[in-house]
Parts: C-alpha cells; structure tokens; sequence
C-alpha cells in the first residue's frame, strides 16, 4: 500500500515552497496565490518500498511535478547521502514509517523512471542527473539517453516536443530524436530523447575561438578584420557549417508545418515558416559528426491566473527571426568575452570581437544562403539578407 | 648469392606493438666519406635506434635510380644504389639490426619504374618487342580520362608521349615514372620474384608505395580496383606460406572507409597508414578544439584482426592535404604554410619543428597524441631531436637533409668535403646543427630526444596503446581531449614467444618489454586495465571535468612520473592541465 494521496499532497506543498525552481516561477505572482495548493494528478508509478509516485499540484492554475520516492525510514537516510534537502518528510504506508524525498535524488528510482517515461520500452543500467532547472530535470542514462523531467507543466504537446516529433516525422536527421514521452491527463510530464556524449555547446566553441583571439599578440591599431580570420581559433568555417544546419532545419521546418505568406512585410519580405523561435548558441551542439540542434527551448507558458492556460499559438515567423536570434547570440557571447578581459585591454578587445562577430555573422549568413532550396524561404539576396538581420539583431539589443 | 640473413622470431604480429622509424638511408650516416649516407653507416648508428627504443627501421628506396622521385623512381628491383653500398652492406646490416631486436623494412614501388628502367628501355624500343605490354601505351591521350593527376604542381596530365615508340604511356605520377601494365601476367610474376628476392635476404618485410592504382579500367578513378585488391590478396598469401611474420604495409592516401579496404578480411595488408588523422591532430591543436580529431576517429572503421593502423606526425613527403576538404586546406596553409615555397602539390613541406614554430610544448602534446591514439606510431627521422627544414631546396628535399649527429663539421654526418654532401645540412642559428644534433641532446637529459625515449618505455609497457580499443570521453571543455584505451572484449592477446625480443630486452636493449610480465607498473592493474589520456590542446591552461565513474574509489596513478591523483568518487573528476598539457593515467584500486 502506498502512502495516502493527501499525504502526499501534504508532503510535497511545503518542499515545493523550499524549491528554488519553484520561487523563480512563481516570483511573478502575487505571494496570495501561493496558498492555493490543489492535488490535481498523483499516479503511483512504482508500489513497494522503494515505492514512487507522480505528484501534480496546481498552483492558481499553474501545475508542477514533483517525484516523490519512499524508503524504510531506517534505511533512506543513508541511501540519500549528500541529498539531505530532497527529503520531503515522514508517512505512513500501512507498513510502518516511510521517509519521504524527491525521488531524483534517488538513483535506482530515477533509473527506474526511463522505464515508466517509455512505458517500458527503455531500460538502463546508469543514470546521473546532469542539470536542474527552473523549467525541468535532465537526466543521462546509460550515456545514450536524455530525459527532461518536467517541472512546471504545460498541456500536450509541449511546443519543443511537437517540434521534435514532426521534424523526427519529416526525417530531419541533425537533432537529437525523440525516444517516448510520459503524458498524463494532457499534460506532458517528461521526454526521452538520444543523448550523445562529447556533443560540445557552441557557445563554448565561440568562446574558445574567442579566446584564441583575444589571446594574441597583435598590434592595437592593426585590428583589422583578415587577422581576426583564417588562422588560430577561427570558427567561421564552423558558423558556415552552422549556417547550413539551420538552413535544413527550415527547409525541414517548412516541409513538416508548412509556408504562410508573411502578413507583415515590412522590413522582411518573404515567407514565414514554423521557426524555432529561440535559436542561440546554446541550442546548437557541435558532435563528432557535424552540428545539431539540441534543444528548442521550453520556457514555462506564461499563461494569466485564474484563466484557463491559453493554447499556445503555433510561432509562424520569417526565417530571418532564427538568423537574426543566433547573430545577436554571436554578439552576446563575444561581449561576454569581453566582459571577462581586464579594463585596461577591454577596448581592444571589443574592436577584436567586433570583428570576429562581422565575420562569423557572414559565414553564418553565407552557408546559410548556399543551402539549396532555401531560396524558397526567402525572397532577399545576399546583401538584403545581411542589412535585414542587422536591423533585426540591433532591435534585440534595445533594452526591452 | 649473399648468404640471407636470419629472419626474427617472436610475436608474428609484432608490428602491432611495434614503433617504426622511417630514414633515408643517403640521409642518416656517412661510413665512406663519400658525402652519401650508406647502409654501413646506418649500422654504425642503430645504436641510437636501440637507444632510443625503436622497434622497426623503414628504410626509403635503396634501389638504383636517377632520382628523379627521391628513389621511388626504381631503375633496378633486384640490387641496392652503388652510392648506399653493397648487398653484402645491406645483409650485414639487417643482421646486426636483428641481432638488436630491431626488424628493417623496405620501401617497395609496385605501380611503375623509372624510364631508366630495361624494362621500360625494351618496351619502349618497338610495339612488338618481348616486353611491348610490360607498361600502358595507348595512341592517344584520352583513355582513363577521370583519373586525377596526383603531381598537378607539374605533370599537366597522365599521359606523355614517347619519341621512340611513337605513342602515348601512362604514368600516375612523374612522367619519369612509367606505370606497369598489371593486366600482363609476366609483370605480375617479375613483381612476386622481386618480392621474394627481398624476403629471402631477410627483409622484414615492405612498405608499399602508391598501391590503389596498380590497376586501371576505363569510367574509374583508377583508383582502389578490384583487380588491385586481388592482387595484394596472391603477394599476401605468397608471404604467409613461405615468410610468416613478414610485414605488408600500405600507402593508401584515402578516406579511412577506403583504406579499410587495403586490410581485405585480414587477408590483404597487415598495416595501413591513417592519412586524415595527421593533419587533423595539427588542425586541432591550432583551433584549440578536438573536434578535427574526434571527427575523423568516428569515421575511422573497426578493421580486421591482426590488422594495425601506422600514424605518423611528418614523414618524407608533403604533409598531405588530400584528405581534407577545400576549406580546411585552405586553413591549414593559412596556419602552417604563409610562404608559398612550403607548399607543394596539396601539401605543406615541412617538417615537426618548424611547423609548430619550434614550441617544444607543443611538439610534446603532438607526439603524446600520435604515441597513445590506435596504430603504431612512425616516427621520421631528426624528428626525435626535432630537426628544422630547408624550404629553399627543391621538391621535398627540404625535408631530407642529413642527421644531425653532432656540432661538428657536417653536422657529424660525413668526413667528405662539405660541397660533396648529398644535401647541405641545416645551418640557420634556430634548427642547424650546431644547435640541434643528436650528441648535444643525448648529454642533456632535459632534451627533447631523452623525453621522447621515456616516452616510448612508457609506451612499451603499456599494450593497450598498441592494441586496445578507443574510447572518447565526453568533456564540456572542447579544448580538452580525453579518451581511453582499453583492452578490448574481443581483443585475444598475441603469443609472444620468447625470442629475440626477449633476448634484447634482458639485454637492456630498447624497449622490447611487451612480455606480459614486464608489462605495467608497480602496483599497477597493468595491461588488463584502462589507460585514461588527458590533452589540452589550447595554449591557456585548462581545467575539465569527467565523468570517471566506473572507476569510482580508483586512483589515477600518472604514468611518467607515477604520481597519484586524487581519489575519483561518484562526482565528476577534475582535472586541470598546464597550456599544451597531457597525463596519461592508469587507474589503481587503493
């Protein structure tokens, strides 16, 4: 017998309201609401000692998920180790005293969830838990699997996971594909997909060739854009081949949601296509065998309180919002490059970073437009194309 | 006939485990003063190589030739170049190497001859003479039309026309350099005799020059035929029926999918060499990325047992830019060739040092790379005290200057007058030989020669550099690679026989240990165990995090100074290393 459902409602409010992930999400709501706790879902997932149970209380109308796993009280504190703040407290299960914790913390229930994520279609024998976030857990099993347990849920489909699921459909190869996903009562709860290891972040990558610039002897005055290229850390060939990526991730994009005539042509004429809509450099990843896209960003629904949550509106948008997200992300990281230099060499380097930006900027733009079949997604030439996402990055930098 | 030398016993795979060294014979050692270096004078110099703790000599072309292609021009199969020496020389030579411990290879050039060559002086003297179709003529140039043409910095096409005969021959390469007809019987069984002839005087075996373009067929590249891999299969099995323990190593300038090929099922070349790792390794290093390198090991197949890759960092020829897409090759001149003289063909003529602009750092990681990846590591000659070039020589002679022995007069390489010299030495104030020579660097045991050699004891001890499977570790930092080197799950450990082997590592010989007794170090797991590398390929120190998990309540014990690390524990494990830094660890349980 498992612990009571309202004992595990009663368990798991307070331990939410300890959570960081759970402050940074609410912190946009008046400290009122935070007294609605409501049991909205509980699923026992596994029955027994360890036992664990799916847990969704709403808050306002906003849902989170907790993992909650049980043990003898006698045994589960050794068990938890350094994880003293996963514990949740002490029930009864019939049998005796339970101690009760976020089940994460846990690692044979948190190989066990792969099991239940996928209806036990995956199993694995390792499993550690790589990041935790406001919006989820990341989980790797095996070195091969990846699953976003999530917190703060969303109705079925999630924007990301419909993404994956059509782009996995139309057979677009350079993303990590979707393995199974763990829905309950139209809400997803969490997503397994292919994990590689040693795909590297191309925000990282940036700031490697960044510091290899940075990093030079080169006379102040001579900072001119061929010694910023060609030699050393350069990553224009890899922003061409990153160009590339996104370009058949459009194509794919458009094949998988179709092409709408762009309403509002003003500054970009053209087509607007299914974008990703939050395309930086921390969502492409370098592998051993070229680039993918890893992620598609899964920022909670902001939905009002109090209202039912709104269908999120399928994002159609002109390519040149992707282009123009992953320039500034390039004008980002080489500021934050900057950042990292002493004062006295900052001036410098900003007119180096300036320069390694314009440039992988155009190989980026370059291997884009070199994409057969891309023309279709976008009327501009070269040139156009360059003028229209500067004015669209220089608008991303106006402080909001 | 010269009486033949005794073959070596011991490990028929010994080229697995083995570290290869590749000289030109004209280049290491003067014995007559004649300003040539010759076989007696390689004799009297295996010392160093039994110092140093080589395994197998590669030995250029010794065969006579006019020299137009650095002796792979061949006018005569069956004898060695006047100027080298004798047969004798060269029997007293594989002896006493054997005697060493030390096997000798050869360079063998199957696809063509010299046109000095009486093979190539028949052919061509009439269209009817015995050997009218030992070579390919042809009326016209057209046929073979999608061949490439390897040389293009000179030959403006595969065909040239012959005066004599009045038509056409076919040549891959220099147009000195006609190709053989293999589709004639009587040159496939004069191949074989040459084969033989070398075995039976105690050659260990060859290193095949050109191989993928013995055969031609009109729509192909003429490249990688079935007819060429047919062939290797007959000289393969020739040689495991009469000369078990023989070497057959290939020059197969190809993606690794098509090198691949030149292993058959284990019935064609024991060894290939990995071409697109070597200018990557240089690549990486320059971007301060690993993903050049791990990019190429995912594209690299499994290959058949008892099969070997050999890896090198420089060798005798260009450092090949073939395998490399347009961008990267346009990259690497940028990097490593601004002077258009050190180009050549779809290359960079250099050699190790001044390509790394002499940073013995990262001259260390580069070798630490080629000693710990999957092959046998090939090591050019000069390169062990990291010798310079001369890029104002022409073709690759650059890379062929003599061995620099000694401060003395001719670098110590010959008592002959200094305009005699085959090649001038080095003698610019960074590389020359006042500066660099083998007898400054053997007195100072900081040098680059006395780290090397530790590092190939180190290598010896270990055979999972030779034979273990690779496995890279992921890292977040891209300028860190890690990766692992294990023995095998499928991997059946060679007999190792006593032998010579033995007899030269109890003899304090060069490090010959890979019995498995002597293997691993004290305390050790040893070569059952894993072996972890750690490189940073960045000129900044780096720091990195890994998952070591399954080696949880291990000690990483540093290999060359055996240094315990911290314990690893379920966290991932933190490792920084110093600009251009590498360990490699094994993993004790304390």
């Amino acid at each position: 017998m498992p612990p009571s459902p309202s004992a595990l409602a009663g368990l798991v409010v307070p331990y939410l309201q300890r959570q960081s992930w759970f402050l940074a999400d609410m912190s946009r709501y008046d400290r009122g609401v935070w007294a609605t706790f409501q049991l909205a879902d509980l699923e026992i997932v596994a029955d027994g000692r360890p036992g664990m149970a799916s847990v969704v209380v709403t808050v306002g109308n906003r849902p989170f998920h907790v993992l909650v796993g049980w043990r003898d009280a006698a045994l589960a504190p050794a068990m938890l180790g350094d994880h003293q703040g996963a514990v949740l407290g002490m029930c009864d299960d019939g049998s005796g005293e339970v101690l009760c914790y976020d089940a994460l913390a846990d690692e044979e229930l948190s190989t066990g969830l792969l099991a239940v994520a996928s209806a036990g279609r995956e199993s694995a024998k390792r499993v550690r838990l790589v990041q935790s976030l406001v919006s989820h857990a990341a989980l790797v099993y095996d070195e091969r699997l990846f699953m976003k347990s999530y917190r703060v849920l969303e109705p079925a489909p999630r924007p990301e996971i419909e993404l994956m699921e059509r782009l996995d459909e139309v057979g677009f190869q350079h993303t990590l594909r979707p393995i199974a996903r763990w829905e309950r009562n139209g809400r997803d709860l969490a997503l397994v997909r292919e994990y590689i290891p040693g795909a590297v972040e191309a925000r990282l990558l940036a700031l490697t060739s960044l510091r290899d610039l940075l990093g030079r002897s080169i006379d102040d005055d001579q900072v001119r854009l061929e010694e910023v290229g060609g030699a050393g850390g350069d990553l224009s060939s890899e922003a061409r081949r990153l160009g590339e990526l996104t370009a058949s991730l459009h194509l794919a994009l458009a094949e998988a949601f179709g092409v709408l005539a762009l309403r509002d042509a003003g500054a970009a004429p053209g087509v607007a296509i299914r974008v990703h809509g939050d395309y930086h450099l921390r969502r492409v990843f370098r592998t051993d065998a070229g680039w993918i896209v890893g992620g598609f960003g899964d920022d909670p629904l902001i939905g009002k309180l109090g209202e039912p949550d709104a269908p999120r509106e399928p994002r159609f948008a002109s390519p040149l919002e992707d282009l123009a997200d992953l320039s500034y992300s390039l004008r980002q990281v080489a500021a934050e490059a900057v950042a990292a230099q002493p004062a006295v060499t900052r001036p410098r380097a900003e007119r180096l970073a300036k320069a390694w930006e314009r440039r992988n900027r155009g190989a980026f733009l370059s291997g884009y437009l070199g994409v057969e079949g891309v023309g279709r997604l976008m009327a501009l030439n070269r040139s156009e194309a360059a003028e229209a996402i500067k004015s669209l990055v220089a608008e991303r930098e106006k402080p909001a | 006939m010269v009486s033949s030398s005794l073959p070596v016993t011991g490990d028929p795979r010994w080229y697995r485990r083995a570290v290869f060294y590749e000289l030109l014979p004209r280049g290491f050692f003067d014995s007559n003063a004649d300003g040539v270096g010759d076989f007696e004078g390689l004799r009297q110099k295996l010392d160093h190589l039994q110092w140093l703790g080589i395994d197998c000599v590669w030995l250029l072309p010794f065969y006579p030739s006019p020299l137009h292609d650095g002796g792979y021009d061949i006018s005569d199969f069956l004898t060695v170049a006047p100027d080298l020496g004798s047969i004798d020389d060269l029997v007293a030579l594989v002896e006493d190497a054997h005697r060493r411990g030390i096997r000798i290879i050869s360079d063998l050039v199957m696809n063509h001859t010299s046109d000095q060559h009486p093979w190539f002086s028949e052919s061509r003297s009439s269209r009817d003479n015995p050997k009218a179709d030992w070579y390919m003529w042809a009326d016209d140039d057209h046929g073979f039309a999608d061949a490439r043409v390897i040389f293009c910095d000179v030959e403006p096409s595969n065909w040239t026309f012959d005066q004599k005969r009045r038509q056409y021959y076919w040549h891959r390469f220099f147009h000195q350099q006609p190709d053989l007809n293999y589709e004639n019987p009587e040159v496939v069984d004069a191949m074989l005799g040459v084969v033989r002839f070398w075995l039976d005087l105690g050659l260990d075996g060859f290193r095949l020059d050109a191989i993928p373009y013995l055969y031609k067929a009109e729509g192909t590249s003429c490249e990688n035929l079935p007819a060429t891999h047919q062939l290797l299969r007959r000289v393969r099995a020739e040689m495991d029926a009469a000369y078990p323990g023989r070497l057959m190593l290939a020059e197969v300038n190809q993606w690794p999918s098509v090198v691949t090929e030149y292993f058959g099922d284990g019935d064609e070349c024991h060894m290939c060499f990995n071409f697109p790792l070597m200018p990557r390794m240089f690549m990486a290093v320059r971007r301060e990325q690993r993903f050049p390198i791990t990019e190429v090991l995912a594209q690299t197949p499994a290959i058949p047992a008892g099969c070997q890759w050999g890896i090198f960092l420089r060798n005798h020829d260009e450092l090949t830019l073939e395998m490399v897409t347009d961008e990267e090759r346009d990259y690497m001149y940028a990097e490593y060739a601004r002077d258009p003289r050190m180009r050549r063909n779809l290359g960079i003529r250099r050699r190790l040092a001044p390509l790394v602009d002499n940073d013995r750092r990262v001259a260390e990681l580069l070798y630490g790379l080629l000693l710990s990846l999957p092959g046998s590591p090939v090591l050019y000659y000069g390169d062990e005290i990291l010798m310079g070039d001369n890029i104002y020589l022409g073709d690759r002679d650059g890379v062929r200057t003599p061995m620099q022995w000694a401060p003395d007069r001719n670098a110590g390489f010959s008592r002959a007058d200094f305009a005699q010299l085959y090649l001038p030495p080095l003698m610019d104030p960074v590389h020359g030989y006042q500066a660099v020579n083998v007898e400054a660097q053997r007195r100072d045991p900081s040098s680059f020669l006395h780290w090397l050699r530790r590092m190939l004891a180190v290598r010896h001890q270990y055979p999972q550099f030779a034979t273990g499977s690779l496995e890279v570790l992921p890292a977040d930092n891209p300028s860190v690679l890690a990766y692992v080197r294990q023995p095998g799950a499928t991997e059946v450990p060679d007999a190792v026989q006593p032998g010579l082997d033995s007899a030269a590592g109890a003899a304090g010989g060069p490090a010959l240990d890979n019995a498995p007794d002597q293997a691993g170090g004290p305390g050790g797991a040893g070569p059952d165990a894993a072996v972890l590398c750690v490189s940073n390929l960045s000129r900044f120190a780096q720091p990195v995090e890994l998952s070591l998990g399954r080696w949880e309540g291990c000690t990483p014990i540093e290999l060359l100074g055996r240094v315990p690390f911290p314990r690893i524990t379920a966290k991932p494990y933190s490792v920084t290393l110093a600009p251009y830094g590498f360990y490699w660890f094994e993993f004790e349980e304390r």
